[in-house]
């Protein structure tokens, strides 16, 4: 993917930038608000990582404010110090798609942004999700895996619904807090982990193939790969 | 001069003397009243006793004729005393016939109508009120009357409204300068207190003798509110203390972990994972900043704007289900009790963390096999209880009062995970809410309660 990077801290820029490039992105880097208009007004990208506070005149909701104005709908992921739930809503409201407190686990930044990316290019509009052998029928809520019909609890359809509309990436568990239960608190228990194993259980019988991979430093997977 | 300054510049005295130039307005304004009605009322009743007098004696010579009249005259002037009547009587001529006048004055006005006239004779300085008759046949009559005789009783009139308003000037006075140095005495008092407050004494309070009135009312206002900064102060300075004692732990140990990697230089494998171990104590780090500007965030009331018509007996069925698989793994028997739709006003991501949080309290310091219980109670009054009971070590009844407090962690809890922010959340929470955290036993174990009021919530904003 094609990733700006708007982000006045060079050390985190080039860590971000570092990073990204690593996981097969092309970053362009942008370090103030002018430039950073500029850059994302002019060439087509698939993410935009925005600093809020950034020299140069304008800040990262400004930015924002002016590309939606003008029409670009390019999925933005918000980078910020503040962290208050009023911030948050400011910054989504501005036209950002997703919000990330700094500092962060490169991991979370990286799921994230495959997350935005993912979204634009807008690859499930079906009635069905499939991965691999797994298949899950949105309407009739059906989830079958070969031709084992599964039964799952409403939220459990759920949280494989946001891994299965995420095959393939990273996703964290506070992207899994966010989307599945919609609390924005981290929990001090690994409640999320078990969760993730009961529906393992239920997705991975003894002689099946591991749908949800476990990535060490970040979060999870549903892929179909080995 | 300072001194005489700052006597004019005492709001006390300035009232007073207000007040005494008040008193003399209006005790002007009677004085001037009562002068004018005493004055007309003298005055009128003098002037009737001379037509009186003219009347009688205008009869007399209707019926005695002149000389009757001569004599009754001289008669009357034989009996009186002093100068202070006057009769005359004279021909048409004014030649004077009896009376103790020796002559018609001259420029006597006249009188308009049936009224007395008043004129300064020789030997009457303070003048005459005089009633002229001519009678029948020409003759000419005078009766008058010295108005010196009520000089002393005018007199005595001006010299009581004189002393009246020297009095009350006095006494006005003196009371201003009383009352002023009270007031001074006092507020010098407040001032002194305040002095040492700023000073740094936060424990000192107002001087309030318990007597009700307006001052003593300000200082007991003043000194509710030295309590709240108080407790504020030492609530910001344990705070502070905390957190450096709680970040000092994790970024020591970051220090050294980095430091040791740099003196001794290990291997790549061990030092990937030293590496990890590091950024795992910064994740610790950070854990308690959100925790803290969370905390601070709910302090504020900022989350407020947010409130909405929330079910709390959802939002908590929501929480225990999200709990569910890992009480399970711990083997911990987990229940949920609710009583339908509890409607509060509220924020339900707040909600859900408080009860998370006393969740996942529980979860922790209950044994395997323990039972965790969650309930939502509607009270009779409308306010909704939400409650967490375990059967885990309980908080000592010492504690409770204690665990709401930033950074406190009990003795059971040493060694567990978390930072010792988790109570004051929920607490913090319950607040916002305008409700309380009851802290109860649960024999064994704890019963953590959280009251919320009646839905419109709104008597706490």
């Amino acid at each position: 993917m094609k990733i700006l990077l708007v982000e006045d801290n060079e050390r985190v820029a080039r860590f971000v930038t570092k990073g990204l490039r690593e996981a097969g992105h092309t970053v362009e880097h942008a370090d103030n608000g002018r430039d950073g208009l500029f850059l994302a007004a002019s060439e087509p990208h698939d993410v935009i990582v925005m600093d809020r506070m950034l020299p140069g005149n304008i800040d990262g909701l400004g930015i924002i404010e002016a590309l939606r104005k003008a029409g670009n709908r390019t999925p933005i992921l918000i980078l910020s110090a503040l962290d208050a739930v009023d911030e948050r809503i400011k910054g989504l409201r501005s036209g950002g798609d997703d919000y990330l407190t700094k500092p962060f686990a490169f991991g979370e930044l990286l799921a994230r942004v495959d997350a935005l990316g993912r979204r634009s290019s807008g690859s499930d509009a079906g009635r069905t999700l499939q991965v691999g052998d797994l298949r899950m029928d949105l309407l009739s809520r059906r989830v079958t895996r070969g031709g084992r019909a599964i039964t799952l609890q409403p939220r459990e359809f759920k949280l494989l619904e946001y891994l299965m509309r995420h095959a393939n990436q990273v996703v964290t568990r506070t992207m899994l807090l966010e989307a599945v239960w919609e609390y924005n608190f981290d929990p001090q228990t690994n409640v999320v982990d078990v969760h993730i194993s009961k529906l393992r259980q239920k997705l991975e019988l003894d002689s099946e193939r591991p749908l949800v991979r476990t990535v060490r430093n970040a979060g999870y997977m549903l892929s179909d790969h080995e | 001069m300072n001194s005489w300054n700052r006597l004019m510049h005492s709001s006390a005295l300035t009232w007073a003397l207000g007040y005494v130039l008040l008193g003399l307005a209006a005790l002007a304004a009677f004085a001037v009243t009562l002068w004018y009605t005493w004055n007309v009322t003298i005055y009128a009743a003098r002037e009737e006793f001379l037509l009186d007098d003219a009347q009688r004696l205008t009869a007399v010579f209707a019926r005695e004729g002149v000389d009757g009249l001569a004599a009754r005259i001289n008669e009357r002037v034989a009996m009186q005393i002093a100068g202070e009547r006057a009769l005359l009587l004279t021909d048409s001529q004014y030649h004077r016939l009896a009376g103790n006048l020796d002559a018609w004055p001259p420029h006597i006005p006249q009188p308009q109508g049936n009224h007395a006239v008043i004129a300064n004779l020789p030997g009457h300085p303070a003048g005459m009120g005089l009633v002229p008759r001519t009678l029948p046949g020409g003759y000419h009559l005078l009766v008058g009357r010295d108005l010196a005789l009520f000089l002393p009783l005018e007199r005595r009139f001006a010299w009581g409204l004189t002393a009246a308003v020297t009095f009350l000037f006095a006494v006005g006075v003196a009371g201003a300068l009383f009352m002023r140095r009270e007031l001074l005495r006092r507020v010098q008092g407040i001032r002194t207190t305040a002095a040492a407050i700023m000073a740094g004494d936060l424990r000192r309070r107002l001087p309030a003798a318990g007597s009700g009135d307006e001052l003593d009312t300000l200082s007991q206002t003043i000194n509710g509110m030295l309590d709240h900064i108080e407790r504020l102060i030492h609530g910001i300075s344990d705070v502070s203390n905390s957190i450096a004692h709680d970040l000092r732990t994790p970024l020591a140990e970051l220090r050294s972990r980095l430091e040791e990697l740099t003196l001794t230089r290990p291997e790549p494998a061990e030092t990937f994972g030293e590496i990890e171990a590091a950024v795992a104590d910064l994740d610790r780090v950070m854990r308690i900043f959100a925790a803290l500007l969370r905390l601070a965030e709910l302090d504020t009331g900022a989350r407020r704007s947010g409130f909405v018509q929330v079910d709390a007996a959802r939002v908590a069925a929501e929480v225990v289900e999200f709990y569910e698989p890992a009480a399970e793994q711990k083997g911990v028997a987990f229940s949920f009790q609710s009583a339908g739709f509890a409607p509060v006003a509220g924020d339900p991501v707040l909600l859900a963390q408080a009860l998370s949080n006393l969740i996942d309290n529980s979860l922790k310091c209950v044994p395997e096999r323990g039972a965790i219980r969650v309930r939502v109670d509607k009270r009779d009054d409308g306010s909704v209880a939400i409650e967490v009971a375990d059967n885990g070590p309980g908080i000592a009844a010492a504690d409770r009062p204690k665990v709401t407090e930033r950074f406190f962690r009990g003795d059971a809890s040493r060694g567990t995970p978390g930072v010792g922010l988790g109570l004051s959340i929920v607490d913090a929470v319950a607040k916002l809410h305008g409700g309380v955290l009851e802290l109860l036993d649960n024999h064994p174990g704890l019963r953590a309660q959280m009251v919320l009021p009646v839905t419109d919530g709104r008597s706490s904003r």
